[in-house]
């Protein structure tokens, strides 16, 4: 398997097919990021193809790092650039809302994780639909820092760059997400099915 | 604990991605690539008429004047006038004329017109794709300051 850096360097020598596996790569996980944002098939297939575009454009300008993940977190932050530019278009959701962290709190700041999830919740027959219901509750950031770590197995360090925000916020902003996650589970109507 | 929360996001529903998406992407991508190609060549023939249009009439109107300056009339007039002395002294009159001759005024407008018809041919190939690219332009220019 090659390296995205690798397949970069190809293709920016002239071999197209680098490029077709970079895109085969990053489509589902990018669409799938996009989705999160604005919730729509239609739009996240154009916002999709946007962001490809725009990396394409860009290609030139991508730097190489000594960490492998380089690529991946900047076609990750392209694509919340785009979609932020789309919502921020469609103004459904306020420019300040991006500024900071809704209902920052000192006390939640200095929570330690919560603890380990219920064995029960973890084996509730429709666990996909609460999980679905409970993830379009949470706040956009909220949502993404949990998406980001847990789906696409995203270091701290690394949603902190995408998301353009300092490591410790993104730290405690996954132990807030965590905790309104657990609680919309736990309280959630059609939990545990005995 | 990561674990149960890793286990858990298993359980998160993925979209599938469209059949289509892709070949739109590689599409899209294409098009792009022909749009950049177009408007530098758009740029290209611009630049090129622009220097066209400014250096061709400059450098002709210094030919000639050199030209009149340079004394090559008045020894053609001679050469045709006695064309005896012309052939006797036929070796040393075209010595005279060649270095009387404005040769960088001479190399410079050669240089402006194979520009000038090397504009024309790029034109007269690339007259729709340049048109289109233009009016295209000037059309998005426009939707900015309205």
């Amino acid at each position: 398997m090659y390296y995205d850096e690798q397949l970069v360097v190809d293709y920016l020598k002239g071999d197209e097919k680098s490029l077709e596996i970079l895109i085969h790569r990053y489509l589902k996980p990018i669409y799938n990021f996009v989705y999160r944002y604005v919730g729509d098939k239609e739009q996240a297939d154009d916002i999709t193809q946007i962001v490809f575009v725009k990396a394409w454009k860009n290609l030139k300008k991508f730097h190489f790092r000594s960490n492998g993940s380089a690529f991946k977190i900047w076609i990750f932050q392209i694509a919340k650039n785009t979609a932020l530019d789309f919502l921020r278009k469609k103004k459904t959701i306020p420019f300040s809302e991006f500024e900071n962290t809704q209902g920052e709190n000192i006390i939640m700041e200095t929570l330690r994780d919560p603890l380990p999830l219920a064995p029960e919740i973890l084996e509730k027959a429709d666990i996909a639909k609460s999980l679905n219901g409970a993830m379009e509750k949470l706040s956009l950031t909220y949502r993404m820092v949990l998406f980001l770590h847990y789906n696409d197995h995203f270091t701290f360090r690394e949603i902190a760059e995408i998301l353009g925000e300092p490591l410790n916020t993104v730290k405690s902003q996954h132990r807030r997400a965590l905790l309104i996650l657990k609680k919309l589970l736990t309280d959630a109507p059609n939990k545990c099915p005995s | 604990m990561r674990k149960d929360y890793e286990k858990l996001f298993t359980h998160l529903e993925q979209i599938d991605v469209p059949n289509s998406l892709f070949d739109c992407i590689i599409k899209a991508i294409k098009q792009e690539q022909e749009l950049q190609h177009t408007k530098k060549l758009l740029f290209a023939f611009l630049f090129l008429l622009a220097f066209s249009l400014l250096a061709t009439p400059l450098s002709g109107i210094m030919v000639v004047s050199q030209i009149k300056d340079s004394g090559i009339l008045y020894f053609l007039f001679a050469a045709f006038r006695d064309f005896g002395a012309f052939l006797a002294f036929g070796q040393d009159f075209i010595l005279a004329i060649l270095e009387a001759l404005p040769l960088g005024e001479i190399i410079f407008f050669s240089f402006s017109l194979g520009i000038c018809f090397f504009t024309a041919h790029l034109f007269l190939h690339k007259k729709r794709l340049l048109l289109q690219c233009l009016f295209h332009n000037v059309k998005l220019h426009n939707l900015k300051f309205i």
